[in-house]
């Protein structure tokens, strides 16, 4: 079943910058999407059409078979969106209070928010850090922290904009796994980055964007090798003809 | 990682921790009207019980100096400023400057007075959960229908989160210009220039960012409410701390 429905989707910014230009996707339930490109290809702008933060100039975004501009509520509710800058995402006072964010705005019930934001932080291993004040925590944390303040409004897929970008390796490595143990939890998963390396090994369908539109669009293995030519490095283990191993082998 | 700041709050498990909320909130404006009242009897008085009550919730009173060294300069040109602008019997005089004796005492009151407010307010934002601060602030502007309590509320709660990531933003563009030898450059208005205009730039992307990541997650002003309880040690308090401010206005 098709979770995702992109119809001849296009947008241009206020200064006529087209941003994306005549998409046509369809995303099933439980795929694990890498979204490759240059900066400014088009790959953070396609995903704020997913849960409403951009609305097309042309064309439709069905999210579960309704149109997201008809129901923006219930598509950032299904959609799930973890920012580049987990700084400027991060909103509470406190962990606890970060994660309480969505559900409280879904207005739920205040034992059904704590029951969700407990899970949440149990999910991303941050119990502990329940009452900490988010800037205390380490990249890889925070990262991890606006995991959890998404995982509490239940979504059913997860778009993650550049993941482990200024992240160390550790960091880097604790991210992929959270964004594995979402995928093998069922969700929905897209990724984007201008460094496909990290999370290629993982994926089961690989998206190359150029100029606002999709370039490629198919299976990793055949089409990593065509990554350089749009500006993509394509992984150190594709260049000597072995297979992509993963980041957390 | 950034540090822990003398405004953040610390765990613990005293009684003033435990205090709900709102009495504390309250606890701490009628203690600051009484500061204010005060005269050198009382404030020493007050000096001694908040005294005791920092050491009780274990707050660092020596490492925090150094985070208020700022304020110490505010506080030492509020002395200044009532030293020499109150008129009195001279202390002491030269050419055209004199500083008298009632601007003296007047300077170390008002000073004194506003330390104790300060502090009184920390002994408060330690002891309490940010979170706690914004709900009872959404509390008490219950009876005023006029004013937007939860965008209120909200703008409270993302200042708090937000200082220190400013703070952070404003050391990490002051390391960047000294390391391109700002300090060459003795004109302060030229430094202050060139420290504001990126820092600015910066905070206003963040906003852009911040309401983004808001609206992704449903932001909406009809939310949850925050749940509050008082129980009779509350109450107790309430008790004790009024009779003490009547007692200290009274002497």
């Amino acid at each position: 079943m098709n979770i995702i429905e992109i119809k001849n989707l296009s947008h241009s910014f206020v200064d006529g910058t087209l941003g994306i230009d005549g998409i046509n996707l369809s995303i099933n339930e439980g795929e694990f999407i890498v979204i490759g490109g240059q900066n400014g290809s088009g790959k953070t702008t396609l995903l704020k059409h997913l849960n409403g933060l951009l609305l097309p100039t042309k064309g439709t975004v069905l999210v579960e078979g309704v149109e997201v501009s008809r129901n923006i509520k219930k598509a950032r509710q299904i959609v799930g969106m973890v920012f580049q800058n987990a700084d400027s995402q991060i909103v509470g006072e406190t962990v606890y209070a970060d994660v309480a964010f969505g559900p409280e705005n879904l207005c739920l019930e205040r034992q059904e928010i704590e029951k969700r934001v407990s899970a949440a932080l149990e999910s991303v291993g941050l119990t502990q850090h329940a009452d900490k004040r988010p800037h205390l925590l380490s990249g890889g944390e925070k990262r991890r922290l606006s995991i959890a303040g998404i995982l509490a409004m239940v979504p059913k897929i997860i778009v993650f904009d550049e993941p482990f970008s200024s992240l160390d390796y550790p960091g880097s490595r604790q991210v992929l796994k959270q964004i594995l143990s979402l995928h093998q939890s069922g969700h929905t998963i897209l990724v984007t980055t201008h460094d496909i390396e990290k999370v290629i090994a993982h994926a089961n369908r690989l998206l190359i964007m150029q100029d606002g539109k999709v370039a490629r669009d198919g299976t990793p293995d055949k089409i990593i090798q065509e990554a350089e030519v749009f500006g993509v490095r394509a992984p150190c283990a594709t260049r000597l003809g072995v297979e992509v191993a993963s980041w957390l082998s | 990682m950034a540090e822990l700041t003398v405004f953040s709050y610390r765990c613990g498990t005293s009684i003033l921790h435990k205090l709900d909320v709102r009495f504390k909130l309250f606890f701490l404006i009628l203690i600051s009207f009484t500061v204010i009242k005060a005269d050198f009897t009382a404030l020493f008085i007050i000096s001694f019980m908040l005294i005791t009550v920092l050491v009780y919730i274990r707050f660092p009173i020596i490492s925090s100096s150094r985070d208020l060294r700022y304020f110490f300069i505010l506080i030492l040109l509020v002395f200044f400023a009532r030293a020499f602008s109150t008129p009195g019997s001279a202390l002491i005089e030269w050419r055209f400057i004199v500083i008298s004796k009632q601007g003296v005492y007047e300077g170390v009151v008002v000073c004194w007075r506003l330390f104790l407010v300060v502090f009184l307010s920390l002994a408060f934002v330690s002891t309490t959960r940010p979170s706690e601060i914004k709900a009872a602030v959404e509390w008490f502007l219950i009876p005023f229908p006029f004013i937007p309590r939860k965008r209120i509320a909200i703008m409270m709660s993302l200042i708090m989160r937000f200082m220190p990531v400013i703070y952070e933003q404003v050391k990490d563009t002051a390391d960047a210009q000294r390391a391109r030898c700002i300090e060459n450059k003795k004109n302060p208005i030229y430094r202050l220039i060139k420290l504001l205009i990126p820092i600015i730039r910066r905070t206003f992307e963040g906003a852009d960012d911040l309401v983004l990541a808001m609206e992704a997650r449903c932001f909406s002003e009809n939310r949850t409410d925050p749940v509050l309880s008082s129980s009779p040690k509350d109450w107790v308090a309430l008790f004790i701390i009024m009779c003490l401010c009547f007692v200290i206005v009274k002497l």
